[in-house]
């Protein structure tokens, strides 16, 4: 393991599927803790390819990722879970567990790491609690709107306290009231000191934030401005 | 050891919330089971019906009624060298007569001629039995030699040899077929198991993957579907194993008509119950856990 100071840092990361597909083109990138930064650009940009390496659902062809000090560009398989349990990554299909309650939910990914049912007991209410579904722990996840499902989601996200927030247009699926709330919901967490980067593709979320924005295009980092507008090629 | 209790309750937690699914795969695998006992029911008749017409095949030795006990027990101890052979049986003069007289007990006429005779015209007989069929022509041959030719009258053989050879061919394509009906069986169930379990993982694909990107390791996402094939084994061997003792019970009564044996077939589930539920249970245990393994393979690759 190498560890670096930034929370999130990419040093000439290329990513190729196949021999006419680049998905990421030499990005050089990176992220301080405690930002909040929103990547912006058209389908088939790299948006989605930037999420899958943070994660280590895919490795770099060529060039470094370090995540929350760690250097994940040749990750060791068995350490892709502990990996995971430090980053709360929330996806615009919530991808929930649809046969688990959305308590049972949110205690799989604290059951999964192995901690105490004491904790689970205590934990899991709380972050129900601050996303506003205290009341409803016992419903299964298509018992509960759009917005709902995506508050389980950051609840569960929340749960091992991470550094790093990864939201993969997380409201993609949202009318405007709830999309509202989730952005809220996600200032509210950056304001605790998690740094956030948010995938989208919403003009209007990412001028209402007036945080740093980073422009991809065709794989490339094409804009990177401190506090920034949302605009596409 | 919490690790394990949250395996167990996630598996007995999936039984339960994909109930339908849980009950179509142990359903399966109970008429496949089914399907492999039923064809262990046949060759099991097979091999009793066989074993049964085998036994009433035997070949006597008629001696010459002027052949001494020395002569004669030399021919019994050289039939009895003969490994293959598991019976021997020998009837003295007295003892051929009587059995001449009572299967001719309703025949005055033969009778009234054997009294004429006055002497015992009959000498003594060596009724043997072997193994196979086959092996019959052998004993025979080695009996067909000149040292033995004044004091050896008849043999049966001879008439027989046909019917026996006949015998031996039904028995031998009998087992044959049994043996390729229960290879074809074996190869049916293990793929329809597989398809079985391949769709019930199929279903569930979207949740491995997400459990995967929760943080859960492999094992911890296996975990339950292990214990989950391990109590689908359990529940199938024995629902399996109690409709066969209840089919055994029934067919019992009609199988005792026909082999002159009592509770023939549950005495057989009884006395091999540990073989049975054992080899079983851990074929269906292999499979389901192997098969699911396979499945999962490519769904746990997030």
């Amino acid at each position: 393991m190498v560890y670096s100071d930034r929370m999130i840092s990419l040093k000439g990361v290329t990513k190729q599927y196949a021999k006419d597909s680049i998905a990421l083109h030499d990005i050089h990138l990176t992220i301080e803790p405690g930002e909040f930064v929103s990547v912006v650009g058209q389908s088939g940009s790299g948006k989605t390819t930037l999420v899958k390496l943070l994660i280590a659902e895919e490795r770099p062809t060529s060039g470094n990722v370090h995540v929350g000090g760690w250097d994940i560009t040749d990750i060791h398989y068995r350490d892709i879970p502990l990996l995971r349990r430090q980053i709360g990554v929330i996806f615009q299909d919530f991808k929930l567990l649809p046969k688990k309650t959305i308590a049972e939910n949110v205690a799989f990914a604290l059951e999964v790491a192995g901690e105490s049912v004491q904790r689970i007991r205590d934990v899991v209410p709380k972050v129900l609690d601050i996303v506003g579904l205290g009341h409803k722990t016992h419903r299964y996840p298509h018992q509960l709107s759009g917005g709902e499902q995506q508050r389980v989601v950051i609840a569960r996200s929340l749960v091992h306290r991470p550094k790093i927030l990864v939201a993969d247009e997380p409201t993609g699926n949202l009318d405007t009231i709830n999309k509202q709330e989730i952005i809220e919901i996600l200032k509210k967490i950056n304001s605790f000191g998690t740094t956030i980067l948010l995938v989208t593709h919403d003009r209007e979320v990412v001028n209402h934030l007036g945080k740093r924005v980073i422009t991809l295009h065709n794989g490339k980092i094409i804009a990177d401005e401190k506090e920034g507008k949302y605009r596409l090629v | 050891m919490v690790a394990f209790l949250r395996v167990f309750k996630f598996a007995l937690q999936d039984i339960w919330r994909n109930i339908s699914l849980s009950l179509m795969t142990i359903l399966i695998l109970v008429l496949m089971l089914l399907s492999v006992n039923m064809l262990l029911v046949i060759r099991v008749l097979t091999e009793e019906a066989t074993n049964s017409v085998k036994d009433q095949i035997d070949v006597s030795v008629y001696f010459d009624h002027t052949a001494t006990d020395k002569q004669i027990d030399e021919v019994k101890n050289y039939v009895r060298s003969f490994p293959e052979v598991t019976e021997l049986t020998f009837l003295s003069r007295e003892e051929v007569l009587q059995q001449f007289k009572d299967n001719y007990q309703y025949n005055p006429e033969i009778l009234a001629s054997l009294n004429e005779l006055g002497d015992n015209p009959l000498g003594p007989t060596l009724v043997v039995k072997t193994r196979e069929p086959s092996d019959y022509k052998k004993v025979i041959a080695a009996l067909n030699v000149p040292e033995y030719e004044h004091i050896i009258e008849a043999k049966t053989f001879e008439d027989t040899e046909k019917a026996i050879e006949r015998i031996h061919t039904i028995t031998t394509q009998v087992e044959r077929f049994t043996l390729i009906l229960t290879a074809l069986f074996a190869i049916i169930a293990f793929l329809i198991i597989f398809n079985t379990v391949r769709v019930a993982i199929y279903t569930q694909r979207v949740e491995i993957s997400i459990k995967k990107l929760v943080g859960a390791t492999n094992w911890f996402i296996r975990g339950p579907y292990v214990i989950e094939s391990f109590l689908f084994s359990v529940f199938s061997v024995i629902t399996t194993f109690l409709l066969m003792l209840a089919s055994s019970r029934f067919l019992d009564p009609y199988i005792a008509v026909v082999f002159n044996r009592n509770a023939f077939l549950t005495n057989y589930f009884q006395s091999n119950i540990v073989f049975l539920l054992g080899c079983q249970f851990f074929a269906v245990l292999l499979l389901t856990v192997l098969t699911s393994s396979l499945a999962m393979r490519k769904y746990l690759r997030v």
